[in-house]
């Protein structure tokens, strides 16, 4: 525990070497905005001559240790305990603590999640260095190896970039859906060691009664959206949307007010509030685009706004605008797609027949 | 159930009303000199939790802090006036250009200094900054436990259960008091406060203290006690969007174009 005391930079900064990042993990597997910060951080600090380390804690972490190596962790450390098999602050924070003391990493990095932000928080503060919250850029300047992190602020309109100079390790946390993650490479080399986790009485206090999990609508990794919004008018609604969704195998979005009202559940929210999302096309279906909502779409690559009122102001971020009542739209939209995907599948049947054709004609000329 | 008088403290912040903040269409910076402040929304869902803990323990003490300027004395009465039994604002000048450490750092000693706290609540994060650290960081400070992003929670048989919104599971803990809870934006609906409420509140007031009060070192504090500092802000350059329009009965050329685009993949791939 920290006690009333103030950020303390070390004597030596420079002993500080590496890049540690801490892989999150549910029922033994390795979750995908852990994984998302291993290109970013290899890239890291193999420019400055360092390596990667990564960090996982679990029951059994064996499969993890090795997953982590080969999706390109250089070296990879596994604390196990029954008591380690849920994500709980205290003892996470004390064994991630622990491993900063022992190996003074340079820059600590940890998914920008729920749990991952309960985490850096208290590390943060027991380490008494700084951190920056939710990076959606980083990299390290060569000179005195400084990480630069990058967030977006101010809704989204500002980047600013954020330097811990002298206290260390120098943290982040990493947005999810913003990094790739990199190919596994079953071939890869890297050190790996697994220790046993022995964790006090006194920091189970907490204890984890229920868990009831979501079949979650992950938005973040979707590739089409189709959102609704007020402009449905009613609960039902979201039928037409779901079925212009399914035409196209698209996720459905929603607005924060139809939420509220209870037309659609919480986990399909776009924006402040809800999910972050940037998909290759984002068709807004009656949301007039309040800013809590842009904030949370408008990096989308493609965006489409079906919408009865000219003015409203999600209009003035769309790529195209279709100006009339979703309800003619949608039916008409979605018959139009009917006929392309037929037109496309005939095209495709009769390349592939002049194909069958030519081979059976190269077959005879022999 | 047993009832029991719990002592309350909340965190709260006074930031501008992000639905009148107006984003400056040459600079991209948030002219905040536009808005009207008001409690940050997350704080005011903590403030109805810790009241309605109260409202099913009666003999229940609130007390609401705030790190802040001067003016953020009325973000104390507004929460006094909802039915919180004790305002204290931290103001010093000390205190400004703080990070999320000496942020949590100045509301742990003031918490240290109230003394005997049984539940801590704060919002999920503010909207000016967003960054969910000062909740955690105080608990840190503390040496207490936490449970951070919660949607409902309750106290029975002396233990402090939250509901964990996750994002893949809603998680039920218990913890032992004393102990701190981030309450998430809309997890809730606060009252709202009555003019008699309102006017006793200020009949009431509130309280302020000083860097010297809560036994911090000035250097400990505000920008001086920060690790981090802003290297530069750049204005986030958004893709320029075209805006083409169509109408119902184009669809057919709409989907071609979106399709010859690449935008749209339909089927095969």
């Amino acid at each position: 525990m920290a006690g009333l005391i103030n950020a303390e930079p070390p004597a030596n900064p420079d002993e500080y070497r590496n890049v540690m990042i801490f892989l999150e993990s549910r029922n033994g597997e390795l979750k995908k905005p852990g994984l998302e910060m291993i290109s970013v951080g290899s890239a890291m600090a193999h420019k400055v001559n360092e390596i990667l380390i990564g960090i996982v804690f679990g029951d059994k972490v064996g499969d993890m240790v090795k997953q982590a190596g080969e999706y390109g962790c250089d070296r990879v450390i596994g604390y196990e305990s029954p008591d380690l098999k849920d994500f709980r602050t205290i003892p996470y924070a004390t064994l991630l603590s622990d491993l900063i003391g022992e190996l003074k990493p340079n820059i600590l990095l940890i998914p920008a999640t729920r749990n991952g932000r309960d985490l850096a928080s208290r590390i943060a503060v027991r380490s008494r260095t700084g951190v920056t919250a939710d990076c959606t850029e980083l990299d390290v300047d060569p000179n005195g190896r400084i990480l630069q992190a990058r967030r977006p602020t101010y809704g989204e309109s500002t980047l600013a970039e954020i330097l811990c100079k002298r206290h260390r390790p120098q943290m982040a946390t990493a947005r999810p859906g913003i990094f790739a993650v990199p190919e596994r490479n079953p071939n890869a080399k890297y050190e790996s060691e697994i220790r046993k986790a022995k964790i006090k009485k006194e920091y189970l206090r907490k204890e984890i009664v229920d868990f009831k999990p979501k079949t979650t609508v992950d938005l973040t990794s979707a590739r089409y959206i189709v959102s609704g919004g007020l402009g449905l008018g009613k609960a039902s609604g979201f039928k037409l949307i779901q079925e212009l969704a399914d035409e196209i195998g698209a996720y459905v979005g929603a607005s924060r007010p139809t939420v509220d009202l209870g037309w659609i559940g919480r986990d399909h929210q776009v924006g402040q509030t809800g999910q972050s999302v940037r998909p290759e096309l984002y068709i807004a279906c009656g949301i007039s685009g309040k800013a809590q909502h842009l904030m949370g779409m408008k990096l989308s690559q493609n965006i489409v706004s079906i919408n009865t009122d000219p003015d409203a102001e999600i209009n003035g971020i769309s790529d195209y605008i279709i100006n009339a009542d979703l309800y003619e739209v949608i039916p008409k939209l979605i018959e139009a797609i009917r006929k392309k995907k037929a037109e496309l599948k005939k095209e495709a049947k009769s390349e592939s027949d002049g194909k069958k054709k030519e081979v059976k004609e190269k077959a005879t000329e022999k | 159930m047993i009832e029991m008088a719990l002592e309350i403290i909340v965190m709260i912040k006074q930031v501008p009303d992000s639905s009148e903040v107006v984003i400056d269409p040459v600079t991209f910076t948030l002219n905040r000199g536009a808005a009207r402040n008001v409690i940050n929304p997350a704080d005011e869902n903590a403030v109805e939790q810790a009241l309605r803990i109260k409202d099913k323990n009666p003999d229940t003490h609130i007390t609401v802090i705030t790190m802040g300027p001067p003016f953020a004395e009325s973000a104390l009465l507004d929460c006094m006036a909802r039915g919180v039994d004790r305002g204290i604002l931290v103001t010093d000048r000390a205190f400004a250009g703080a990070d999320t450490y000496p942020t949590g750092l100045t509301l742990a000693a003031t918490i240290t200094k109230i003394g005997k706290f049984d539940i801590i609540f704060a919002g999920e994060e503010s909207t000016d900054s967003s960054t969910g650290h000062v909740g955690p960081g105080v608990a840190e400070f503390l040496g207490i436990e936490q449970a951070s992003y919660t949607s409902n929670s309750w106290v029975e048989d002396g233990k402090v259960y939250a509901e964990r919104q996750l994002e893949d599971g809603v998680e039920t803990v218990r913890m032992e008091p004393p102990c701190l809870i981030t309450v998430l934006t809309n997890s809730n609906i606060p009252r709202n406060a009555t003019l008699r409420m309102k006017i006793d509140a200020m009949k009431r007031g509130i309280e302020t203290w000083t860097l010297n009060d809560i036994g911090l070192k000035p250097e400990w504090v505000g920008l001086k006690g920060s690790p981090t500092i802003v290297k530069s802000m750049k204005s986030i350059q958004e893709k320029k969007r075209e805006g083409k329009k169509f109408t119902p009965d184009q669809m057919d050329d709409f989907v071609n174009e979106l399709v010859s685009k690449g935008i749209l993949k339909l089927g095969g791939e």
